[in-house]
């Protein structure tokens, strides 16, 4: 059972002798085998959320549990994919993927077998002796998920995965985590200010406010796109047409436009 | 701190004769800075030890910068230079030591003349490069300015080289200083080296250590000295 | 204004070549001109061809290939002493605050000495055996690889610690497989810088305390003026010091290929 609890969480910092809150108080439940978006403006410690499931930070005040244990640091149980892929460059594509399982306890068999599932599953096929700097961008955080993919986590955290990406292997990548997150359920929490990736890829969008970051609102998103069959189109571009899509998406801008109006960091 | 106190007076795990605890330290310092150790007093020979650096690297380091603001302006003198350069720099200051003996006796002139040698390099390397580093577009400005090439060398070359010249400087003077104890060690009856020098033949741990600390301690204090000359001549950087 | 004109190749080759010769050529002038007594300052030609005697024939007890093997055994001994206790120590120093606070007071204290105040210690301790140069050499050796290490394990970017702790990765494999190869580069750096100040400190060493070694042949050429000898003592260093360098920079080339577009 994987489910991630926020508990009357809070985060602040000291910057300049000055203490500012970046969470404000946040409870939230992800349950197991959900996938759930947080989008937000900037700064609005959607990040600082998920590192703090990721246990790259501490929450301030209140606690956060997954799967009924208290988080106190980072390890294979919930795997990251970073923003900037963080691939380490000194290694090549199988090493990079092999990475975390040599923490974990198996035969170098299983190792060797589990990598080449993920590598073709990733289509990464042909490039496991390249280094990242020759890969191009969607490649390398096609490396980044499949070295986290391969710990069979229990939770996936994912923090703006696609945000450096060029717009078109943006659109595969989504399509491609679509049907992996449908075959293989996990427990996902995905950070983006992408509202349209939120909609296409989540269960349950949460809306974060400025800091101090709040939940500003929860928008149920299943039952719609089951309703409305949306995982019948196998391409995203007939899924946004859909009006049922369309009418989440206007939904979440107009509580995101709520957001920026005042002042602008 | 703790563990030389520790291990040395009070447990007397490492005895005297191996390394000196702080107390016998003391006693030797107070020996050599009152009645005078080796020919001569503490003071004595820091003086010895520092006026010979220190003149040996001005001088040497300032025609080292020369050389360097020359070869670094116009390229002929570059190439002409520089074989003469490779064939010499590998060789360290250190080794120049029996044959600065041979050519000059065993007085300061030849320290001197090591501590020339090995002031130099590092000077001209450093201001080269700095000269070298000064970006084209500021070239090509003030060539467009059309001013005078004793401006430009004054107001373009030298600044932009400065950063550069006083690293240059601060290994010069690294290496004047090594140098010299290196020097005085091999023979010399008064300065830092020398104290080293009878210390280790008298075998007296304490007065070693007192040497040492001397020899680091004024090192430390010129370095210190170059780099508020530094900080006073580029007031523009941080 | 002469700071833009170009030199092509042939105008460089011509002036280096001039430079070449103009060096030669007032060197034989001042033996020819007779300045000089010839045991102060042999003739150019005179100094090769007793590099090469020496290669054979012994001088001091040893062949000058004997000197050299012995000399840099010595500088290996020290050199790798340093490198092997360094590195290590900074990669710890860098992970972990503890072992930083508890080091780096003990570190500061040693550092200003220069090398070559170890040496009375060093024959105190060692008389004339290997341990003394080694000593020295370790001493100048250290530091430079110490510092390297540590702050090129500082400056790695924290995203790459995060993801290997994120993928369970222990100190030791933090220290080995992430701080290590992202440090490289600044390690070899070190390395460089520490491998000639640890063969200066041999030569040193070497003029002092030493029975065999290239320092020490000098030393006994110079004490029966026999010029050629320490010239061709110097020639020796210098080539060795050339020869150590290359290889290092030839090892900082292959530990980055990784990065090659």
């Amino acid at each position: 059972m994987a489910d991630i609890v926020f508990e009357s969480v809070e985060r602040s910092f000291k910057q300049g002798g000055k203490e500012f809150l970046a969470v404000g108080g946040i409870n939230l439940t992800v349950k197991d085998k959900e996938f759930v978006a947080i989008v937000g403006p900037s700064g609005c410690g959607k990040t600082t959320c998920m590192r703090m499931v990721a246990g790259l930070e501490m929450p301030s005040k209140g606690r956060v549990l997954v799967g009924g244990k208290e988080v106190k640091g980072p390890g294979p149980d919930r795997a990251v994919v970073f923003q900037q892929f963080a691939l380490f460059p000194w290694k090549t594509v199988q090493e990079n993927i092999e990475f975390g399982l040599k923490s974990l306890s198996m035969s170098s068999e299983e190792k060797k077998q589990k990598t080449a599932r993920l590598i073709s599953l990733m289509g990464l096929e042909g490039y496991e002796r390249a280094y990242p700097h020759q890969l191009s961008g969607g490649m390398q955080q096609r490396v980044a998920i499949a070295r986290a993919y391969v710990l069979e986590p229990e939770v996936l955290l994912m923090d703006e995965p696609f945000g450096a990406l060029d717009a078109q292997t943006r659109v595969v990548m989504q399509e491609e985590l679509v049907r992996l997150a449908r075959k293989n359920p996990k427990t996902v929490l995905f950070i983006t200010h992408a509202v349209e990736e939120a909609v296409y890829l989540a269960d349950r969008v949460i809306v974060m406010s400025r800091r101090p970051g709040l939940i500003r609102d929860v928008i149920e998103i299943k039952p719609i796109r089951e309703r409305e069959g949306w995982d019948q189109y196998s391409r995203i571009e007939d899924v946004m047409d859909l009006s049922s899509f369309v009418q989440l998406r206007s939904q979440i801008w107009k509580l995101l436009r709520e957001q920026n109006l005042g002042v602008d960091h | 701190m703790f563990a030389w106190f520790g291990l040395t007076e009070w447990t007397g795990i490492i005895s005297g004769a191996r390394f000196p605890s702080p107390t016998e330290t003391w006693n030797s310092f107070k020996i050599i800075a009152m009645q005078g150790y080796g020919n001569g007093r503490l003071y004595q020979h820091i003086l010895q030890s520092v006026v010979l650096v220190t003149s040996g690297f001005l001088v040497s380091s300032s025609l080292g910068i020369l050389l360097g603001i020359l070869m670094g302006a116009n390229k002929k003198i570059e190439a002409f230079v520089n074989p003469i350069f490779l064939t010499l720099r590998p060789i360290p200051p250190l080794a120049w030591i029996p044959l600065a003996i041979v050519w000059l006796g065993l007085g300061n002139s030849a320290k001197i003349m090591v501590i020339y040698v090995a002031a130099f390099v590092p000077a001209v390397i450093n201001t080269f490069t700095g000269v070298r580093s000064i970006e084209v577009p500021q070239k090509e400005a003030a060539a467009m300015l059309g001013i005078s090439r004793f401006a430009y060398y004054r107001e373009v070359l030298i600044p932009g080289a400065l950063p550069l010249i006083f690293t240059g400087l601060r290994l010069s003077l690294q290496a004047s200083w090594t140098t010299l104890v290196a020097a005085e060690l091999v023979g010399a009856t008064l300065g830092l080296g020398s104290i080293l020098n009878q210390a280790a033949q008298d075998i007296n741990p304490a007065m070693i250590l007192v040497g040492m600390m001397s020899v680091a301690i004024s090192g430390w204090l010129m370095t210190q000295l170059l780099a508020k000359a530094e900080r006073y001549a580029m007031p523009w950087r941080v | 204004m002469s700071k833009l004109d170009r030199l092509n190749q042939g105008e460089y080759i011509l002036w280096t070549g001039l430079g070449l010769a103009s060096f030669i050529g007032f060197w034989y002038l001042s033996v020819g001109l007779g300045l000089v007594p010839k045991q102060f300052l042999p003739a150019p030609h005179d100094v090769v061809l007793r590099f090469i005697h020496l290669m054979n024939e012994p001088f001091s007890g040893y062949t000058l290939l004997a000197h050299i093997t012995s000399s840099f055994q010595r500088f290996l001994y020290g050199f790798i002493l340093a490198v092997v206790i360094g590195i290590p120590l900074g990669l710890l120093m860098a992970l972990s605050k503890y072992a930083n606070q508890l080091i780096t007071p003990f570190f500061e204290s040693i550092r200003f000495v220069a090398p070559i105040a170890w040496v009375p210690f060093a024959a105190l301790w060692f008389g004339t055996g290997i341990g003394g140069p080694v000593l020295v050499i370790f001493m100048g050796a250290f530091p430079p690889v110490l510092i390297n290490t540590y702050r090129g394990a500082i400056h790695v970017d924290k995203k790459y610690l995060e993801a290997a702790k994120m993928l369970g990765a222990g100190k030791l494999r933090l220290m080995t497989e992430v701080l290590f190869p992202a440090a490289i580069p600044s390690i070899i750096a070190g390395l460089r810088i520490s491998a000639g100040l640890g063969w200066q400190s041999l030569v040193g060493a070497e003029l002092i305390v030493a029975s065999s070694g290239v320092g020490y042949m000098m030393v006994k050429g110079q004490a029966s003026i026999q010029t050629d000898i320490v010239m061709s003592g110097m020639i020796a260093i210098g080539l060795i010091g050339l020869f150590i360098d290359i290889l290092l920079r030839q090892a900082e080339k292959l530990a980055v290929h990784y990065k090659e577009t």
